[in-house]
């Protein structure tokens, strides 16, 4: 005779607290937080831009030196986000996507935000400039800026809650 | 030498999207069990006993709420005292694991090993919203570089989708309409399949009306998460003989490559090195070519997680030349009648994603076309005695995996 069954369900969280130190790339993030500047690395060898910075070239293994990028670049690809994990759900639409900083070999994925997010207005070739939280507010993590298209920079860093980079 | 390795026995559970009454170490034991029970459906009478080593595939402890979680399905089935190892490669689990459950018997340390994928992610669970999927998400989403990319957002979609968007930029297609059809044809083909999670009926219009997810994928685009085990077991050809096998499905050809996981650091965004690398280390091992692969194969099972990425993968497999793919689902070439049927079986968006399982599900699908034992879904011309599975997986899906398989004792009619 089989019995009904029942299932149980047990209620959990997994949480883990960190402080993690972000090693050679630190630099990246202190400027990023007291100074607004963006700073890749450039291999020793072969010129190669590095962003996300890396201290050591990956292709030549020889050591890369940190260098000041442009706050300008221009949108590789990019999507909007309409649902999305419980993390980024209150955020939804949201625009991101790679930028390629002038000057720089590889290409950044980072927030591309819009005062009128449709495709068009973020899509490839489209020039971008990046708008920084206030100085309180950053706290040397990539969330600390973001992109935005070229021609509403000056509404983007004027609004109280963020400021330009200089 | 590499010694000859094949297929004998295949176990799949149903791929549901919730199984309240089994844990993924039980459902790990019922696809060991159907793999038994089909390696011994002609006499012989292999046991968990006679397996020299398993290798796991399993991707995300978050989902199982377990590190290690191998450890745990070792000792349900039995195996303890001998070689598990476990493989984790994202969306690419599965593939890869064949590729090393393969590796193991092929160089001798195992004669006869067990080749086992599970997962069950629908355990995570969003208190907030009450329901599963964006805590599923969530549990997914960390596995994108956790400094650089996590924070802003990037997730699975939006992470493939740039793979798509960066290929229409290049090549003005797939089109919404053509990434439509990989939907309907994978929804189609899993009516013909009892395990698949979801079959439908559905046309493009149902596609292009379905809710946007990330631009331009829409629910009907992606595939579910679902909950299953798959499992195979592999044998060498001493084995095979000793075992009288009657319907080997030989593995001839393993690849596997892992492109940059920074999308950014790809010089070529709209193209997926993993993906040709992959193929062609494997169809090289083969014996087959690249550039003539679509007419030495009967069948692919690919990894459909979205579908505009099924349509460039047709591109970076060999199957059609670079920017072709859209055009090729117009006219019908990966649908159950066209030139190489894709997905048979539903693939992830039809029969669905249980990730570590599912690239061993689409193995072991390849493989029973081969032998003409897919049942419902069972393909009517299977000439060359070929087949492909395909996974991908990981940040910018970063790995690949194909597995190609070859019956060699001739094709039963089906
Ligand atoms: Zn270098």
């Amino acid at each position: 005779m089989s019995e009904k069954f029942e299932d149980h369900q047990i209620r959990d969280k997994i949480q883990i607290d960190y402080k993690y130190t972000m090693g050679g790339q630190s630099k990246f993030f202190i400027e990023l937080m007291k100074n607004k500047k963006l700073h890749g690395t450039k291999c020793t060898k072969c010129g190669k831009i590095w962003m996300p910075p890396r201290k050591n070239c990956s292709e030549c293994y020889t050591p890369a030196e940190w260098v000041e990028i442009s706050h300008t670049g221009t949108i590789e690809v990019s999507t909007i986000v309409w649902y999305g994990a419980a993390e980024f759900i209150k955020n939804v639409p949201y625009g991101c996507g790679f930028i390629k900083l002038d000057g720089v070999d590889t290409a950044l994925f980072q927030g591309i935000f819009s005062e009128n997010l449709v495709p068009s207005k973020i899509k490839k070739g489209r020039r971008v400039r990046a708008v920084f939280k206030k100085p309180d507010e950053r706290e040397g993590k990539m969330t600390d800026f973001f992109f935005v298209p070229e021609d509403e920079y000056e509404i983007w860093a004027n609004k109280p809650e963020f400021e330009g980079g200089e | 030498m590499p010694k000859k390795v094949a297929i004998i026995g295949i176990g799949i559970t149903p791929f549901k999207a919730r199984y309240l009454d089994k844990t993924y170490f039980e459902l790990a034991y019922d696809a060991t069990k159907l793999a038994f029970e089909d390696a011994n459906k002609n006499g012989a009478e292999i046991t968990h006993k006679n397996l020299q080593s398993t290798v796991y595939g399993i991707y995300n402890e978050l989902f199982e709420r377990q590190f290690m979680p191998d450890i745990f399905i070792n000792s349900y089935l039995g195996m303890n005292n001998k070689s598990g190892t476990r493989i984790a490669t994202g969306g690419a689990t599965g593939g890869y694991t064949v590729r090393m459950a393969y590796a193991e018997v092929a160089s001798g340390i195992s004669d006869l090993s067990l080749c086992l994928g599970v997962e069950k992610c629908n355990d995570c669970y969003d208190e907030q919203t009450g329901t599963t999927t964006p805590e599923v998400l969530n549990a997914i989403a960390y596995s994108a570089d956790m400094t650089y990319e996590y924070p802003m957002g990037m997730m699975a979609a939006s992470s493939y989708v740039t793979m798509v968007n960066a290929h229409f930029e290049e090549f003005g297609n797939p089109t919404e309409e053509q990434m439509a059809l990989v939907s309907v044809k994978n929804h189609g083909n899993a009516i013909n399949n009892p395990k698949a999670q979801s079959p439908m009926k559905i046309t493009v219009e149902d596609v292009m009306n379905s809710r946007i997810i990330c631009y331009p994928f829409k629910m009907l685009d992606c595939c579910l998460y679902s909950e299953a085990s798959a499992a195979l077991i592999l044998a060498n050809e001493q084995k095979v003989k000793e075992l009288k096998v009657e319907n080997p499905i030989w593995i001839t050809g393993v690849g596997a490559a892992n492109t940059d996981c920074f999308i950014g650091n790809r010089e070529d965004m709209g193209r997926l090195y993993s993906n040709i690398y992959a193929a062609k280390a494997a169809y090289k091992m083969a014996g087959l070519d690249y550039d003539k692969i679509k007419d030495q194969i009967d069948c692919a099972e690919l990894h459909d997680a979205f579908s505009g990425q099924e349509v460039i993968s047709y591109e970076e497999l060999g199957f059609v030349p670079f920017g072709e793919g859209g055009k090729w689902i117009e006219s019908g070439g990966p649908f159950m009648d066209g030139e190489i049927p894709c997905c048979p079986c539903g693939g992830l968006i039809g029969c669905g994603h249980a990730v570590g399982a599912t690239g061993i599900m689409s193995t072991g699908e390849a493989a029973l076309q081969l032998r003409g034992d897919a049942g419902k879904h069972q393909l009517m011309t299977i000439e060359k005695g070929r087949a492909i599975s395909h996974s991908i997986g990981g940040p910018g899906a970063a790995y690949a995996a194909v597995i190609v398989m070859a019956n060699e004792e001739g094709v039963k009619k089906p």
